[in-house]
């Protein structure tokens, strides 16, 4: 997604992982944790010109 | 359109449907337990104000099922005009108006057309003005340079295309315009069993 944005043309492009998501049970958080799944906060922006 | 584009085409058109159908069910049953935390209890997790929480529409706050808090970032000021991508039941929506204030614009897009009247009559009252499109994340359904500030709440992830979706964001933002999402991604290519399940998909 990171990638996806700088490559569309967008700038300034940050992340964050989101503290305190997880999923509600243990099976899909393992299942999540197998594949590096986790909730982000991107933001970024347009340029100007 | 590619040929690969178009053999997803039929898998594209399930996951819309099981896509619809949860988050309907998460706003018509807000009480059952999903895979994810959903309601207040989520969104206290991800740090919205209490205040938000208790001036909002209960049915808002109670099938809210996003994943972090694109508020925390956006830095939205009075005046601007800024569209929720996937804007479900209205909460990230109405928190928005109530941020740009009167002289902003709200806009929300959802794939589901129920969800927008949900998210208007929500908006409603509270006093707030929300324009809802019905209409998809990859053919988002405004002109170009439309709006200032793009939020959007576990939403992306759901799409096969997301190049496009991004592509999107990037032709209806004004010049400097900006985005505040946040969203599921996974460090690892997710196995073909769950590409090919609309319903883990969709989760």
């Amino acid at each position: 997604m990171f990638r996806l944005l700088e490559e569309t043309g967008f700038g300034r492009v940050r992340s964050a992982v989101v503290p305190g998501f997880r999923f509600r049970h243990e099976s899909t958080r393992n299942s999540a944790e197998a594949f590096g799944v986790k909730a982000v906060m991107m933001t970024a922006v347009k340029p100007a010109s | 359109m590619t040929d690969a584009a178009g053999a997803q085409e039929p898998l594209e058109a399930m996951l819309k449907d099981e896509i619809v159908r949860m988050y309907q069910e998460v706003a018509d049953n807000p009480k059952a337990e999903f895979h994810f935390f959903h309601g207040r209890e989520a969104a206290e997790l991800f740090g919205y104000a209490p205040e938000w929480l208790d001036r909002a529409p209960a049915g808002a706050v109670s099938s809210f099922a996003g994943v972090g808090n694109p508020h925390e970032r956006s830095h939205l000021q009075p005046g601007e005009t800024v569209l929720d991508l996937g804007s479900g039941a209205g909460l990230d929506a109405i928190i928005a108006s109530w941020r740009v204030g009167p002289t902003g614009r709200v806009v929300g897009v959802d794939l589901n057309p129920t969800m927008c009247l949900k998210a208007q009559a929500h908006a409603a009252a509270t006093g707030s003005q929300l324009e809802c499109h019905e209409g998809r994340m990859e053919a988002i359904p405004l002109p170009d340079a439309a709006v200032d500030v793009i939020i959007s709440n576990g939403v992306i992830n759901l799409s096969f295309r997301k190049r496009r979706v991004v592509e999107e964001m990037f032709r209806v933002l004004k010049p400097g315009g900006r985005i505040s999402i946040t969203d599921i991604v996974s460090a690892k290519q997710l196995s073909q069993s769950i590409v090919n399940d609309p319903k883990l998909w969709a989760s």
